[in-house]
């Protein structure tokens, strides 16, 4: 396996399947790593939606859409009892 | 003795020598170089015309090249036809009453961003431009500000370099007075040999003619 020299700092797209438990097992879990990853995921998409000087509806709507789809899944337990057929 | 005639016959071969021996300091200080540690971020990169481009305004553009080379341009929307058609026939998405309500929401929210979108982002741009101008007013205005009091440092420099005229002026002036002090001294010893050498002759004068009655 000469890959798995390099494999912690490939992206995701470069990792080959058989690799990734590894790739994952490779992230530090620290409490202050995962608080940058945070920060620098929204940075990420703050500055390439929202901080630009004609920002569309795009930059909301997507955030709102992630929100909606967030809640549905909490709720689909109880959703699951209101199904319209038994069997599908 | 004999070190100071070699330095100068030195100096006097190698003019050029001389001279960087004499900017050397200068020129190392010069390019020195601050290590700071971290590379500075001015002057910031300016903002970014417009965001990452998203289609339907849910999915970034990103996804749909993701899938070109695969499946082609219909690629996504058939992706996205089966999975809704997936959801719907499994109940996954359960449809209740809140559908309908979610339905007209979403229905009148996409009427509204189509009819006045465009009007709202020309607002949200003249504030902006208005922003900044006022903060590019006062950066003028500082710029302005630095510039005049820079003009002005020079001019007196310029005026330090005059000064020696004024020097010169005081300098034949008091060449002048003392000329004519010298002048008017000389003259006044001139007249005052004279007054005595004149009182002697006159006295003289005197004492012959006195004689001369006599006899």
């Amino acid at each position: 396996m000469a890959s798995v020299i390099q494999v912690k700092e490939k992206k995701l797209m470069d990792v080959q399947l058989g690799e990734l438990p590894s790739w994952i097992l490779m992230w530090d879990f620290t409490p202050k790593s995962i608080a940058g990853a945070f920060q620098r995921g929204y940075y990420r998409y703050y500055n390439k939606y929202v901080n630009v000087k004609k920002g569309g509806i795009a930059g909301m709507s997507m955030v709102l859409a992630a929100y909606v789809l967030f809640n549905y899944c909490r709720c689909y337990k109880e959703l699951k009892h209101e199904q319209l057929r038994k069997y599908h | 003795m004999l070190s100071r005639v070699v330095f100068s016959a030195a100096a006097a071969a190698a003019p050029c020598l001389k001279n960087a021996a004499l900017l050397g300091p200068g020129i190392l200080q010069a390019t020195r170089i601050f290590h700071t540690g971290r590379p500075s971020l001015a002057p910031v990169p300016p903002l970014p015309e417009h965001g990452g481009k998203v289609r339907l305004g849910l999915i970034p553009e990103e996804f749909f090249q993701f899938l070109y080379p695969k499946t082609g341009v219909t690629g996504p929307y058939v992706l996205g036809t089966g999975l809704i058609l997936y959801f719907l026939s499994k109940e996954i998405y359960v449809i209740t009453a809140e559908t309908f309500s979610a339905i007209s929401t979403i229905g009148l929210l996409i009427y509204v961003v189509k009819k006045y979108g465009a009007s709202i982002g020309e607002f949200a741009d003249k504030l902006n431009e208005q922003k900044i101008a006022q903060l590019e007013e006062v950066k003028q205005a500082s710029i302005k500000q630095i510039q005049d009091a820079i003009d002005m440092e020079k001019s007196q420099q310029a005026l330090v370099h005059k000064r020696h005229y004024l020097f010169d002026v005081q300098r034949n002036n008091i060449a002048m007075a003392l000329e004519l002090t010298y002048r008017e001294r000389l003259h006044r010893v001139y007249k005052e040999v004279k007054n005595r050498l004149d009182y002697h002759i006159s006295v003289q004068n005197m004492m012959s003619l006195k004689s001369k009655s006599r006899q």
